[in-house]
């Protein structure tokens, strides 16, 4: 009995313990709600910077002058910020709180000196850049000859084996139709490869550059070769049978007539072929030519600058934008005729 | 020998086939010097093979070509006819003047420039001589003020007209003409008729494939039916349609045509 009575008196002070508890511990995360500016000074204590930053962030503006909270809390993250060169957040927080606080002289001094390392950070990058673009331009002058070079002898050699592969002699056809089917069909890599490092196996060696415009020469000859030959027959046999009824030659048919009106429908693709070029000479950087990527690859081993490989991309940018460029133009240049 | 009955081309014997499709069957045609010669006849018949075997577009697989009294054209190799040598064609070409139903005007040159093409390129003419007689042409088909256009900004008349002018830019001792009108608006014939005729009437010999009957008839002196790679009917123009009503098949294509 005594036992029964006391059991049920413990069972109520528990039940009434547990509320208490409740309330308190409700209270206490309400009053935990208010202060955000707390809550991020302790996770800040304990090393939690982005759980610290989410709570400073909710400290709200004051309503008076006397509230310091929000000055403080915006304070620690804008430093925060800064010590991660998050510049321009750690200046956005400066600017809040001066909003609310003009006079406070700590937030001014903290936003002169961001601004401050800001510019060092940008003349750093500046700096560096002008370490490094003397020996990046070195090498885009051999890349630009590597293009231009590749740029004036593959459309020849493209039209003669475009003629060879639809002329009608058979055995110079199909030689045509192995050399594109060759290039056209195994890595430039390879190819480079192959005649700098496999050649002198069969006791032909070459130079760096002679076999970069080699390897870049009849690769893109390939290429273009196909191009060409899909603009010679795209064009109207009855042209054709107009130039040979006056009389003329199938070589002056070719020149004359059926090859300057494919000028306009092969110009896009020979555009598109001229750009992947820029970015292909980066290849022959493997057979021991220095050009723009090799003179990135060996700036960026030496110093471990990101700024290195950002210059090297900027400068291809440039590059093939010009070319870009220049072709638009060409194509408009060509295709005249058909506008009324 | 009267140099107006001069033969100047002659086809004899010639058989042109497609695989198995025989589409011109041992033909024979004269053309005199001067005369002008209509050929008609259904689509298929063979009558634009047939002119185009005149100037060596199409070969032919048997008989022989004759040009001003000459066999022209095809040279025996191990027993294979072959076309004669490239130079050889080409000058043959040269003298031949040949106007295509779909013009065949080079898009990329100017009016002016079309016409010079020829007497440039395959006459060597230097570009002052090449000029003047393009303003001749030019001005015979009455398209001077053309002269600077491209054939893109042509109607399908003018640009007939032009190609007309690029024939005769080469002088050429033959005109040949494959349907000059077939293509064109009814309202532009006209004028193609008006230049043809124009040229008929200067004396140039011309062989002319067409379907208009009107045209046969004000221009040819000779007309000639033809179906299944065959001459049917040959007549001078004047008893050409007189005659045709003998013959059921024309008169029934005529009927049609005239419909």
């Amino acid at each position: 009995m005594v036992n029964n009575i006391s059991f049920s008196i413990l069972k109520k002070t528990r039940r009434i313990f547990l509320l208490v508890l409740v309330f308190l511990s409700l209270v206490s995360s309400l009053r935990a709600e208010t202060n955000y500016l707390k809550l991020g000074e302790q996770e800040l204590s304990l090393g939690n910077l982005e759980q610290a930053k989410q709570y400073f962030l909710q400290v709200k503006p004051p309503l008076t002058d006397e509230d310091l909270d929000f000055l403080r809390a915006r304070l620690i993250l804008a430093k925060l910020y800064f010590n991660e060169h998050e510049f321009t957040l750690a200046k956005k927080q400066c600017e809040q709180i001066l909003k609310y606080y003009p006079q406070n002289l700590e937030t001014q001094n903290l936003l002169k000196a961001i601004k401050n390392e800001e510019k060092r950070f940008f003349q750093r990058f500046l700096d560096n850049g002008k370490k490094y673009l003397p020996a990046l331009l070195k090498g885009t002058v051999m890349t630009l000859t590597l293009v231009l070079f590749t740029m004036l002898v593959s459309p020849l050699g493209g039209l003669v084996i475009a003629l060879g592969r639809i002329s009608r002699f058979l055995p110079l056809s199909l030689f045509c139709w192995f050399i594109i089917w060759m290039f056209r069909g195994t890595p430039l890599l390879l190819q480079l490869f192959f005649i700098y490092y496999g050649l002198p196996a069969l006791g032909i060696t070459l130079k760096p550059l002679t076999a970069a415009f080699w390897g870049l020469g009849l690769n893109y000859s390939a290429y273009l070769a196909e191009i060409i030959r899909a603009g010679i027959q795209s064009i109207d046999a009855g042209q054709m049978e107009a130039a040979k009824a006056l009389g003329m030659t199938y070589g002056q048919a070719m020149r004359r007539i059926i090859i300057p009106q494919t000028y306009k429908r092969i110009m896009p693709p020979i555009g598109n072929e001229f750009i992947a070029l820029i970015k292909d000479t980066a290849l022959v950087s493997t057979i021991a030519m220095v050009e723009l990527m090799r003179s990135a690859d060996q700036l960026f081993n030496t110093y471990f600058d990101v700024t290195v490989l950002i210059l090297a991309g900027i400068i291809y940018l440039l590059l093939t934008t010009v070319f870009t460029l220049t072709f638009e133009k060409i194509e408009r240049k060509v295709g005249a005729y058909e506008q009324r | 020998m009267n140099k107006d009955n001069q033969v100047l081309v002659e086809l004899k014997n010639i058989t042109k086939r497609f695989g198995e499709v025989v589409a011109i069957d041992k033909v024979n045609l004269k053309v005199h010097k001067g005369e002008k010669v209509a050929i008609i006849g259904p689509s298929g018949s063979g009558k634009s093979t047939l002119l185009r075997t005149i100037n060596f577009l199409e070969k032919i697989d048997e008989g022989q070509i004759f040009f001003e009294g000459k066999e022209v054209g095809y040279v025996f190799k191990r027993n294979k006819r072959v076309l004669d040598k490239p130079k050889k064609i080409c000058a043959l070409r040269s003298e031949i003047g040949m106007v295509f139903q779909h013009f065949h005007l080079f898009p990329h040159l100017t009016v002016i420039e079309n016409v010079m093409e020829g007497p440039r390129t395959v006459l060597k003419k230097n570009k002052q001589e090449a000029k003047s007689i393009a303003l001749d042409m030019l001005k015979k088909v009455g398209l001077l003020d053309k002269k600077n256009v491209y054939p893109a900004c042509l109607s399908g008349g003018q640009k007939q007209r032009v190609a007309i002018a690029r024939a005769l830019a080469m002088k050429p001792k033959l005109m040949l003409f494959d349907e000059p009108t077939s293509a064109l608006d009814p309202e532009l014939v006209g004028e193609v008729f008006e230049a043809i005729k124009k040229l008929a009437q200067e004396g140039m010999t011309m062989i002319i494939v067409t379907h208009q009957m009107g045209f046969a008839r004000e221009m040819a002196d000779r007309v000639i039916f033809m179906e299944h790679g065959r001459f049917l009917l040959e007549a001078k123009s004047k008893e050409f349609f007189s005659s045709s009503l003998e013959n059921p098949r024309i008169k029934s294509f005529l009927q049609k045509i005239l419909d």
